[in-house]
């Protein structure tokens, strides 16, 4: 082996551990690289979160495509764009009736995958007088995006995005939701490119 | 009770107009781009002059002095500018009392009392366990009326509350409702409020101009379907008469309304 292959080895060695220390995510971008190409959610292109789309039904070709069960592609909260709203239309049926504590009586989720807890104390006289943080549960999100389509500016912020999960994506080299997607969201990317 | 659009006003802004006032005249002040144009009542353009910084907000005192919100600062035609990045965030509203100037401050989700000289006297708004308005939107509006009650959107509580210029909470009218138009619907509305012969708003998604009487009661919903669906944060204004002018910022357009004699 020469030097310059050991300084190689070396420095993809060192890259990995920083990119595992980043999180699983990472660490499965690092078992594939070598130059391999990732399927990622292009959110500027998928309708259920690009902006100017309002009115229609949410799109869950993500679902009912992808070879993998649930699907590989789920909800992600983006929280640092999260607004922590009392009524937050991607958690609630924000047309549901109201229900006594002036909150929609429904949830949004059929699966109910997402959690709502209050951050801090709760106001007991004034639910509205606080923040409160969404989180998905991954084990029961199969990426249908209704909430997707209702987190979207402007209704929403636009927090709640579908990703692909690089450890649930078989990789396949033809993807079944890119074949069947009509807004080409699904795109290849490089994994320096998935890095960001 | 019914409006009709009586009115666009389309002006000459190229990629933003944010915010709208009126004077005692009658005559309408719009800020976009970085530019403040005035209108007379038939819609011509009668004067325009820039801006140092993009504006988001505007408002004309007795003396006919022009308030321009901004980022970090509140431009003063013809005056020094009041600049104070901590309590001028982004100036998104600016109102009088008798003696003070106040200045909604989206970034510190507070609206910021001053004397006519710059001199900051207090907060308004903060004073409650989420420190602050809730504005994921952005955007921190409010009236005031004859009486010096600040009535200051809070869309993420679904309500307009009233102020005294202290800062103490006097109360509120609004409530969530997604199906009932008298409610507020969506995470955050209403987004923007005016103050006249009624109490004005606008929501975002779905848009549209609301009337309500001072006690909260809903009057009319001013309209709807005449504004972009992708809008949101609508500054609205309201000149005597009745007439309520609305900006569509997707549109970069003012449309005017007015009640319909019944």
């Amino acid at each position: 082996m020469s030097d310059l292959t050991r300084r190689d080895l070396l420095g993809t060695a060192i890259r990995g551990s920083v990119l595992a220390a980043m999180g699983g995510g990472a660490l499965f971008l690092v078992r594939k690289a070598n130059g391999q190409v990732v399927w990622q959610v292009d959110a500027a292109r998928c309708i259920n979160s690009r902006l100017g789309e309002v009115g229609v039904e949410a799109c869950n070709l993500c679902t009912t495509e992808c070879v993998v069960a649930l699907s590989a592609v789920r909800a992600v909260n983006e929280y640092a764009k999260c607004g922590r709203c009392n009524i937050c239309p991607a958690y609630f049926n924000i047309t549901s009736p109201v229900n006594a504590l002036g909150q929609p009586s429904e949830k949004l989720c059929p699966r109910d995958a997402i959690l709502r807890k209050p951050i801090g104390k709760v106001d007991p006289e004034d639910p509205a007088n606080n923040f409160y943080e969404y989180v998905i549960d991954e084990s029961k999100c199969d990426g249908c995006g209704k909430c997707v389509m209702k987190c979207k500016d402007p209704l929403g912020l636009g927090s709640i995005v579908l990703k692909v999960r690089y450890d649930l994506c078989l990789n396949c080299n033809r993807c079944t939701i890119s074949e069947k997607c009509p807004q080409d969201a699904l795109r290849q990317l490089s994994v320096g490119q998935a890095l960001g | 009770m019914q409006y009709r659009q009586v009115q666009t006003i389309r002006g000459t802004f190229n990629s933003a107009l944010r915010a709208l006032t009126t004077d005692k005249r009658g005559l309408l002040y719009a800020a976009g781009d970085s530019q403040i144009q005035v209108f007379d009542a038939a819609g011509h353009l009668k004067r325009r002059w820039p801006t140092a910084r993009p504006p988001h907000s505007v408002a004309v005192a007795d003396d006919g002095s022009v308030y321009v919100g901004q980022e970090g600062q509140i431009e003063i035609f013809d005056g020094p500018a009041w600049r104070n990045p901590e309590l001028l965030g982004r100036v998104t509203a600016i109102g009088f009392t008798k003696d003070g100037v106040l200045a909604a401050d989206a970034v510190g989700r507070a609206i910021r009392r001053f004397d006519r000289g710059g001199k900051f006297l207090n907060n308004i708004g903060d004073n409650n366990p989420v420190k602050g308005f809730l504005v994921p939107n952005g955007v921190l509006d409010f009236a005031v009326d004859a009486q010096a009650v600040i009535w200051a959107a809070n869309p993420g509580k679904h309500r307009v509350e009233r102020y005294s210029p202290a800062g103490e909470l006097l109360g509120h009218i609004g409530r969530f409702d997604g199906i009932d138009p008298a409610g507020f619907t969506g995470c955050c509305n209403p987004t923007n409020v005016a103050v006249g012969d009624r109490l004005y708003v606008t929501e975002k998604a779905v848009p549209r101009a609301k009337a309500y009487d001072f006690d909260g009661r809903l009057l009319s919903v001013i309209a709807g379907d005449v504004f972009d669906p992708n809008v949101k944060n609508m500054s609205v204004a309201a000149a005597p008469g009745g007439r309520v002018y609305v900006v569509d910022t997707v549109k970069l357009a003012i449309l005017a309304f007015e009640p319909v004699a019944s």
